[in-house]
């Protein structure tokens, strides 16, 4: 049976919509990756900066390193158009905290040691593969 | 799932580990029996199908022995116990609710018992 050309319309229609909502959906998770990857990049560099044995802890530039990294997540979640991806940055944003609050308590006390700086950084790439779903 | 892809299982090592030879001296029969406990629930989770049971007992493994070699303390030690259950409780909620007991029982619980008994022990032993 043929079909009407209304309807032919109609079905190219929402085939040419469920493409373009797929292609929209897949550039913007691209997009939202890469963001995690910079907000991954930016939190293995502050442990490198700051979880460093022997190294005297400088407060001002430590608290300056935090805020910028509040500033990123933050605006890294407002941003996030992906809304399932909301959660995970949040979650990422939590454990940001985490680690500035314990790397604060160490380094202000002169014990940070080589293992505590490699086990965080493997921490860290751990929870952002997963947050990436590898 | 902690049960189903065996492809990718490990089989527990024959050898004892550094771990073991260390909790293997305890002397205190109570003491003794919580860490065979854990020892077995530990080459359990090592040798489970799910990657996250078996990374997550690795890890726990090796800064179990980070701790009795003094390279990280009991904050760092705590703070990396703090950040598996984080991960892990996510892994546990999202399991098929015949799965998530033993789910548990492998990742938050093996933590639990390592947090409480094991590390009081490994301390003492410094």
């Amino acid at each position: 049976m043929n079909s009407t050309p209304v309807a032919r319309n109609v079905f190219l229609c929402v085939a040419a919509i469920s493409i373009a909502s797929c292609g929209t959906e897949t550039f913007t998770k691209t997009g939202s990756d890469a963001t995690i990857e910079s907000l991954r990049n930016f939190e293995l560099a502050f442990i490198d900066e700051f979880a460093v044995p022997g190294k005297k802890f400088n407060a001002a530039a430590f608290n300056a390193k935090v805020n910028e990294g509040n500033a990123k997540f933050q605006q890294a979640i407002a941003d996030e158009k992906f809304t399932a991806r909301r959660p995970v940055l949040v979650d990422l944003k939590a454990q940001f905290d985490a680690d500035a609050a314990h790397l604060k308590s160490k380094a202000s006390r002169g014990k940070i040691t080589p293992a505590l700086a490699s086990e965080m950084k493997k921490d860290v790439n751990k929870i952002y593969d997963h947050a990436l779903g590898r | 799932m902690p049960s189903g892809d065996k492809k990718k299982r490990k089989k527990p090592s024959p050898k004892k580990s550094e771990l073991d030879s260390a909790l293997d001296q305890v002397g205190d029969e109570s003491a003794a029996a919580a860490m065979k406990e854990f020892q077995d629930l530990l080459r359990e989770a090592e040798g489970d199908a799910s990657e996250l049971v078996r990374q997550n007992a690795d890890e726990l493994e090796r800064r179990l022995v980070l701790l009795k070699n003094q390279e990280i303390d009991k904050e760092d030690f705590d703070y990396f116990v703090e950040n598996q259950k984080r991960d892990l409780r996510v892994f546990v909620d999202s399991q098929p609710a015949q799965a998530q007991e033993r789910a548990e029982k492998l990742t938050l619980h093996v933590l639990e018992i390592a947090a409480t008994k094991v590390v009081p022990v490994l301390i003492a032993m410094i």
